[in-house]
């Protein structure tokens, strides 16, 4: 059997291993605060975004989620949804911050909305479903600084990264 | 942008030192809190101790259960027949007070009605279950002590009712209340609030604020509501919540109707708000009970029967009934409280 | 397709130098939000005509506190109190629950102590009760 593949399934897939290395590293970076994570995977979504479009942005994103949660015993887990939540919602920002005009706004500002959403898209998560009464809400502001801060520095190196010509796979 | 920092140095040494000065003790059975605003911190420590001293002090004379007090040397003179004897001037104008408040309700604010209270266990310091004896609850209805029995002449007093035994619990709160802002007043106190279970009366402001009352919720750990508590004013809450306790499933509170001689179960509770005058303190107290006990349809005409205009009135069903009057005043603390007109 | 990269400069732009100084006005704003007002951060427990003692509700731990009665015990745990035994007898502190919210309160009168949350600001001066 032999199963066709695209110059574009190989860009996923070699694009997807990076996400789904970076996620793995985050997830034994010990972090004060169950939530609070830097979420460099998102570095490469954005980096996708730009070279290639929201459609491939969007499959290297789930792809990630999904075999990050088979490799790390997370499937299905409340863990895995949350991460799923937040994925979807940033894509959604994303999506938003991809029609504003590109002269005025950069990789910075994508990141920065995308860390926000990805944060109230586990918040919500968190609301409906694992724990509707309780006092998450008084962790708010620190997942709120945490997206600002780790939203800025991972644009900043998104940036960077997107100064460099495309690699040519 | 001196302006702005004014207002900066302003609002930080507001925040530093607020000139609030606050302390409670437990007398009368129950929590009694004092607020004093504006006042050197060992001035309004000092008076406020001198509050609580003079409250004990009359909790003591007046206590119903202890058989020392003065009240209960009183009462063992009613059983015994009509010998008179002498009490002083100020427990003789009580006596009055609350024989002039207990005709205007009807006979539903009965302070006469001692030996029903004790029939039901509520002269204690705690209350476990009682067996309910209907047959003594009968007699003691049927007794008729009433607060007019009593008689006073000059320093005298003795009783044509040997069933009168007197239980101030109803009043004295409210009467300590009126002299606690009497004395605060004397002492040139402008500014404070004093909480003696639920009856609260308001001096002046806290700063720059009316001071702010929050009425418990009855059946929750918490306000239902708050409101501004205007120089002068007083306020009273009544309730089935602090003291009671429950036999087979069903809630038995300390607020018995004379009438029938068994605990009111209409009601949850009811505050009032009662203007300036120089006895709200007893109003707050006594009023609240006649609106509390009185049947469904008749407790627009008992509030109105004691002059009350601002009420509300929680019902068995957690219904929540309010008057045009008190609705202006209350804030309400959830989003999504019904509350009904009583009219 | 490499003509000229429209990103060749990673500098800030304008919009984004206005999505950050949204972002920020967001995080001030839930600051404000959940640490100022709501969530009670501090509980103060009373017994008899003192305070017994203060604490954050962050830290569980549980406190054995001695009245006329006896020992009430109180129970601080996911950012929520409760009195979990008392020896009174009709258990009203008991049956209050969980309280976590400013302004809430729970007394016990025979035993003489009293739980309340408080935030920053007051909601109110006094209870009536």
């Amino acid at each position: 059997m032999k199963i066709s593949t695209t110059v574009e399934d190989h860009r996923i897939a070699k694009l997807t291993a990076i996400a789904i290395g970076l996620h793995l590293i985050e997830s034994i970076v010990p972090s004060p605060l169950p939530g609070v994570k830097p979420g460099i995977a998102n570095i490469i979504t954005l980096y996708v975004l730009y070279r290639y479009g929201l459609g491939t942005a969007a499959w290297v994103s789930m792809l990630r989620i999904f075999a990050a949660s088979l490799l790390l015993g997370q499937f299905l887990s409340p863990t895995f949804f949350l991460s799923l939540g937040g994925g979807v919602f940033s894509l959604g920002a994303l999506w938003v911050g991809y029609q504003l005009p590109r002269q005025w706004f950069g990789p910075i500002s994508l990141s920065v909305l995308s860390a926000f959403a990805h944060i109230a898209g586990q918040l919500l998560i968190v609301w409906l479903w694992l724990i509707p009464h309780t006092g998450i809400s008084y962790l708010i502001p620190v997942f709120a600084s945490a997206a600002l801060l780790f939203g800025i520095i991972n644009g900043l190196i998104a940036a960077r990264l997107l100064q460099q010509p495309p690699s040519t796979t | 942008m001196r302006l702005f920092l004014t207002c900066c140095l302003l609002l930080l040494s507001a925040c530093s030192r607020e000139p609030l000065y606050h302390s409670q003790s437990y007398v009368f059975g129950t929590l009694v809190d004092i607020s004093i605003y504006g006042e050197d911190q060992q001035r309004a420590q000092a008076l406020s101790d001198h509050v609580f001293k003079d409250f004990q002090k009359l909790h003591d004379r007046l206590h119903a259960w202890q058989p020392n007090s003065e009240l209960s040397r009183l009462n063992q003179s009613f059983a015994a027949g009509t010998e008179p004897v002498v009490i002083d001037d100020a427990l003789a104008s009580m006596i009055e007070e609350a024989t002039a408040w207990s005709v205007r309700s009807g006979g539903r604010f009965n302070p006469a009605i001692g030996h029903l209270i004790q029939q039901w266990g509520f002269q204690r310091d705690e209350f476990t279950p009682v067996a309910i004896d209907d047959a003594a609850i009968g007699k003691l209805v049927a007794a008729k002590p009433q607060m007019t029995d009593i008689v006073i002449q000059g320093q005298q007093v003795y009783s044509k009712n040997p069933a009168v035994k007197l239980d101030l619990g109803g009043y004295a709160k409210g009467y300590a209340l009126d002299r606690a802002a009497d004395y605060l007043r004397s002492e040139g106190v402008r500014h404070a609030l004093v909480n003696i279970g639920g009856n609260i009366i308001a001096l002046g402001k806290h700063g720059e604020h009316a001071w702010r009352v929050g009425i418990q919720h009855p059946r929750k750990p918490g306000p239902i509501a708050t409101l501004d508590l205007e120089d002068g004013w007083a306020i009273g809450t009544s309730g089935d919540y602090q003291r009671y306790f429950e036999q087979d499933g069903k809630r038995y509170c300390h607020l018995i109707d004379p009438a029938t001689g068994y605990p009111a179960d209409q009601t949850q509770s009811v505050t009032i708000l009662v203007p300036p005058s120089d006895n709200n303190g007893v109003v707050s107290d006594v009023a609240s009970k006649p609106i509390f006990l009185a049947a469904p349809a008749e407790r627009v005409d008992a509030s109105k029967r004691m002059g009350i205009d601002h009420v509300m009135l929680i019902d068995a069903t957690g219904r929540i009934l309010v008057s045009v009057d008190m609705a202006k005043k209350l804030r309400w603390v959830e989003q999504d409280v019904i509350a009904q007109p009583l009219l | 397709m490499s003509s000229r990269n429209p990103f060749s400069n990673q500098r800030p732009l304008w919009g984004d130098w206005l999505v950050l100084a949204c972002a920020l006005i967001v995080v001030a704003f839930t600051f404000y939000r959940f640490w100022q007002n709501e969530t009670a951060g501090k509980l103060v427990i009373r017994q008899g005509d003192r305070v017994f003692a203060s604490y954050s509700l962050d830290q569980d731990r549980t406190l054995d506190i001695h009245g006329p009665l006896g020992n009430s015990r109180v129970e601080i745990a996911h950012g929520k109190v409760r009195f979990s035994s008392a020896p009174c007898t009709n258990q009203y502190c008991v049956h209050h629950g969980w309280l976590s919210k400013v302004g809430q309160v729970a007394i016990c009168l025979p035993n003489q102590v009293s739980l309340e949350l408080i935030g920053a600001k007051r909601p109110y001066d006094s209870l009536n009760y």
